[in-house]
C-alpha cells in the first residue's frame, strides 16, 4: 500500500514537472480545437509518444489520432499517401533515407521557417540541442530531381530517436564457448568457425540478409567504411557508384565469407525480426545491427537474453582500426499536402521536446534519444548504466563520436541500394564477386 | 401505345444495367489509365511526368533480369498448376469412392482453401526455416538434414510451387470430384459390359469426361498464378537474388520500392498480356475438351 502511495506521489509530481516545463511565455493553445491524424510505425518510439497524448491534448487543445501501421504496411501506406497528396496524415514518422526520394516533389513540408519563427517555437524547444550528425543528416535543399547538400538548407524532419549500428554479443554464450568478441571482419569470421566447431547448434552471428536497402544500411555500409569502401563518389553530373571499386571488391569478398561462415542458412529472408529473436532467444550468439535492440532485451523480465547483452563497436577491415557506425533516424515530419501544418508542428515539437525526450528515454522506449541533454540527465544516465544494461553506455559514448549517415543523399537511392542488397544475396549465393559488383555498378550507373 | 411501351422498357432495363455498365466503364478506364502510365517516366516523389512511348518496354525487354522475371512467372505458374490438377484428380477420385478416409478428408480439405494466402505464406515461412522450421525435422526422419527451402536460389522455386500446391490443390479437388460425380453409373456400368478393366474405365471414360472440369479449374488458377504475389511476397520477396522474382512481385519493387511508377506498370502490363494469352489458349482447350464429351461440362 506504501508503494502505490509513493508511486502515486512520484507520478504526481513527474506530472506537474512535466506541465511546468511547457508553462512558459508561448501561446500553445494557438490551433486549439484542430484535430491532427499522426501516421507512425507500430514500434517503442511510438509508444513513447502515445502514453502521454493525453498530456498534449490537455496543453494545446489539439486532437491527435494516432494511426499505427506495421513495419511492412507502413511503408508502402507512407509512400501512397504522400505521392498521391492526401492531407489525411499530417504528422508522419519517416526516415532520412526514403526522404531523399520524396523532398523534391515537395511531399514534406520544410520545417526551418517554422522552427526560426518565434510564434510556432517555444524558446525551450533548442533545435541546437539535437546531435550535430542528426541535424546535418536532415538538412539539404532540393532541386527537380536533385538533392544538394547544404548545411544552411531546408530541415525536412526532426529526430525523433535514433539507432546506431554496433556489434552485440551474448555474453553468458561467449563466455561459456570460450571465445572472444572480434574487432574486425576476418576475426568474426575466425569467431564464427570457433563457435560452430564449440556448439554445432549455435548460430555465431546474424544479420539482416533480406533483398531490401534496410539490408545494406546496419552492417555492411558500417563495415564496408572501414575498408574505404564509398557508395557514390563525386557530385553533381560527375557523380559516379564506387561499388565495383578495388576496395568495395576486397570488402565484399570478406563479408560473403563472413556470412558464409557465421549467418543461418535463413540469412536471406532474415529481416530485424528474426535477427533480434536469435539473440534474444540464445539461438545466436552475435549480431550486427541497431544498437537499442541490445537494450531492449537487456531489459528485466524482456525475455531470456535480459542482462546477457553486451556492445561492442562494428568491425573494422584487418588492417584498419577506424571503426564507424551507419545511423537510422526515426524523425518526425509534415506531410506537404497536411492542411494543419501549424497544429502538426506543435505536436511535432511537443513529441521531440527535450522533457519528452527523456521521458520516453528512462520509460525504456526513446532509445536512443536523439539529444545531447538527455545524455547529459542524470535520470537518463543513471537509468542507462544500471548493471543489467551492462556496457551500453559506454559504447554509445565510444561509437557516436564515429557514427554519420554513411550513405550519399540522392534522389533514388532506394532503387540503388535494392539493387546492392540483392546482388549482395547472389554473391553470398556463391555469384563471382567481381562479376556481380560490376553488374550492380552497371546498373547503378544506368539510373545516374 | 405500344411503341411507348417498349420505349419504357428499353429505359427500365438501361436503368438496371446502369451501375453494371458504370462499373464496367470503370474498370476499362483505370486499365487504360494504367496502360497510359505505362507509356510515361512517371515516378514518385517528382512531380512531372513526361510521355515516352514503348521506351519502358523496350528497356525491359532489353534486360536480362525482365526475362528471369517472365521465366520465373511461367515456371511458377504452370508446375504449381501441373501439379495441382495431378494431385487434385487423385484426390477427387479417393473422395468419388466409400473409403472411410475420404469421408473424414472432405471437409479437412477446404482448410488451406480459408486461409488468407498473406498467412499461409507466413506460416510456412516458420515451418520452412532451415534451422528451426518442423519441416526440416520430418525431412530428417527420412535422412535428408538442411533443407534450405525458402533461403537458397536453388531450392526457392521449389519451395514456394509446393507452398501454391498444398494451398489450392484442394480446389482442383473438388471441382474435378464434382465433375466425377456428374458421371452416371450407367456410363461405367456400360463401359465394365464392354470388358473395360479399372484402368481402362479411368482413362477412356473417366478422365476425358473430367477434361473440361480439369480445365475450368485450370483456367482459373492459371490467372491466378500468374498474377501471384502474397505467397511469393510473404515468404522469399522474390529472392534469393532474383530467383523467384515473378512479374507482380518485380513490378511492386520497381514501382513501390524504387519508385520508378511508370515501369512498374510496363511490367504488370507485360503481366496481364501474359495472363490473357494464356487463359485464351486454356479456354480454347476447354472448349475442343467439351464439344469432344458433347457439352457434358
Amino acid at each position: 500500500m506504501k508503494t502505490i502511495t509513493k508511486l502515486t506521489m512520484a507520478s504526481a509530481i513527474v506530472a506537474l514537472m512535466g506541465t511546468a516545463a511547457y508553462a512558459e511565455d508561448f501561446n500553445w493553445r494557438q490551433f486549439e480545437g484542430t484535430e491532427i491524424t499522426w501516421a507512425y510505425d507500430i514500434h517503442p518510439y511510438a509508444d513513447a509518444v502515445v502514453a502521454y497524448l493525453d498530456e498534449f491534448e490537455e496543453l494545446t487543445g489539439i486532437k491527435v489520432t494516432a494511426e499505427l501501421y506495421p513495419d511492412d504496411t507502413y511503408w508502402g501506406k507512407l509512400n501512397i499517401q504522400l505521392s498521391t497528396g492526401s492531407p489525411d496524415w499530417d504528422v508522419v514518422g519517416t526516415g532520412i533515407q526514403p526522404a531523399w526520394d520524396v523532398t523534391p516533389a515537395g511531399q514534406l513540408a520544410g520545417l526551418r521557417g517554422l522552427i526560426e519563427d518565434p510564434n510556432m517555437t517555444s524558446p525551450s524547444y533548442d533545435y541546437e540541442d539535437f546531435f550535430p550528425a542528426l541535424r546535418a543528416a536532415w538538412t539539404w535543399d532540393v532541386a527537380e530531381e536533385e538533392i544538394i547538400a547544404n548545411p544552411d538548407g531546408e530541415i525536412w524532419g526532426i529526430p525523433h530517436a535514433f539507432e546506431n549500428m554496433q556489434l552485440m554479443y551474448r555474453t553468458d554464450i561467449l563466455e561459456r564457448l570460450g571465445v572472444e568478441p572480434p574487432s574486425t571482419l576476418p576475426e568474426l569470421t575466425i569467431a564464427c568457425e570457433q563457435i560452430r566447431a564449440a556448439d554445432p547448434n549455435m548460430t555465431p552471428m546474424a544479420v539482416r540478409g533480406v533483398r531490401f536497402w534496410s539490408s545494406i544500411h546496419t552492417a555492411p555500409i558500417s563495415i564496408a567504411q572501414s575498408y574505404g569502401v564509398r557508395d557514390f563518389v563525386g557530385t553533381g553530373d560527375a557523380m559516379d557508384t564506387a561499388l565495383d571499386s578495388a576496395e568495395s571488391i576486397r570488402f565484399h569478398k570478406d563479408y560473403v565469407a563472413m556470412i558464409q561462415a557465421c549467418a543461418p542458412d535463413s540469412w536471406a529472408n532474415d529481416n530485424w525480426y528474426q535477427v533480434v529473436d536469435g539473440l534474444s532467444t540464445g539461438t545466436t550468439a552475435m549480431a550486427v545491427d541497431a544498437n537499442m535492440f541490445g537494450f531492449w532485451n537487456n531489459i528485466e523480465g524482456s525475455s531470456d537474453a535480459a542482462g546477457k547483452i553486451a556492445f561492442a563497436p562494428p568491425l573494422t577491415a584487418p588492417d584498419n582500426d577506424e571503426f564507424a557506425s551507419n545511423i537510422w533516424i526515426w524523425s518526425l515530419a509534415i506531410n506537404g499536402a497536411s492542411e494543419k501544418k501549424g497544429a502538426a508542428w506543435y505536436f511535432m515539437q511537443w513529441a521531440t521536446s527535450k522533457e519528452m525526450n527523456v521521458r520516453g528515454a528512462t520509460d525504456g522506449k526513446l532509445v536512443n534519444p536523439p539529444r545531447s541533454s538527455a545524455w547529459q540527465a542524470q535520470e537518463w544516465i543513471e537509468y542507462a548504466n544500471q548493471p543489467e544494461f551492462n556496457n551500453f553506455y559506454d559504447t554509445f559514448n565510444t561509437v557516436q563520436e564515429k557514427t554519420s549517415l554513411l550513405f550519399t543523399p540522392r534522389y533514388g537511392f532506394g532503387a540503388a541500394m535494392n539493387a546492392w542488397a540483392v546482388a549482395m544475396q547472389e554473391m553470398v549465393g556463391g555469384a563471382d564477386v567481381e562479376e556481380s559488383l560490376s553488374n550492380l555498378a552497371e546498373e547503378i550507373r544506368d539510373e545516374l | 401505345m405500344a411503341r411507348n411501351k417498349v420505349k419504357s422498357g428499353n429505359m427500365f432495363l438501361l436503368i438496371t444495367l446502369l451501375p453494371a455498365i458504370l462499373i464496367l466503364g470503370g474498370f476499362i478506364v483505370l486499365f487504360l489509365w494504367g496502360f497510359y502510365q505505362s507509356l510515361t517516366d512517371m515516378r514518385f516523389g517528382r512531380s512531372r511526368v513526361d510521355f515516352e512511348g514503348i521506351e519502358n518496354y523496350a528497356r525491359l525487354v532489353g534486360r536480362s533480369r525482365f526475362w528471369e522475371s517472365v521465366s520465373a512467372t511461367a515456371i511458377y505458374a504452370f508446375s504449381a498448376v501441373i501439379c495441382e490438377s495431378v494431385l487434385g484428380l487423385a484426390i477427387a477420385k479417393l473422395f468419388n469412392t466409400k473409403a472411410v478416409l475420404a469421408q473424414w478428408l472432405r471437409p479437412a480439405i477446404l482448410l488451406p482453401l480459408v486461409l488468407p494466402p498473406l498467412s499461409v505464406a507466413l506460416m510456412w515461412t516458420t515451418m520452412m526455416n532451415p534451422e528451426t522450421g518442423v519441416m526440416n525435422y520430418f525431412l530428417s526422419f527420412v535422412g535428408i538434414e538442411n533443407f534450405p527451402w525458402t533461403a537458397k536460389a536453388e531450392t526457392a522455386m521449389f519451395a514456394i510451387v509446393f507452398i501454391d500446391v498444398w494451398t489450392f490443390t484442394p480446389f482442383f479437388a473438388l471441382i474435378i470430384f464434382a465433375g466425377l460425380r456428374g458421371i452416371t453409373p450407367d456410363i461405367i456400368e456400360g463401359a465394365r459390359m464392354n470388358g473395360a478393366k479399372a484402368w481402362g474405365i479411368f482413362w477412356r471414360v473417366e478422365l476425358p469426361m473430367v477434361l473440361p472440369y480439369i480445365l475450368l479449374a485450370a483456367l482459373f488458377r492459371i490467372i491466378d498464378s500468374l498474377n501471384q504475389f502474397d505467397i511469393i511476397f510473404g515468404t522469399t520477396q522474390g529472392g534469393p537474388g532474383n530467383a523467384t522474382d515473378v512479374l507482380s512481385v518485380s513490378a511492386y519493387f520497381t514501382a513501390f520500392q524504387n519508385l520508378y511508377f511508370g515501369r512498374g506498370a510496363a511490367i504488370m502490363i507485360v503481366n496481364w498480356l501474359m495472363v490473357l494469352l494464356t487463359a485464351m489458349v486454356v479456354v480454347k482447350l476447354w472448349q475442343y475438351t467439351r464439344k469432344r464429351v458433347g457439352g457434358y461440362a
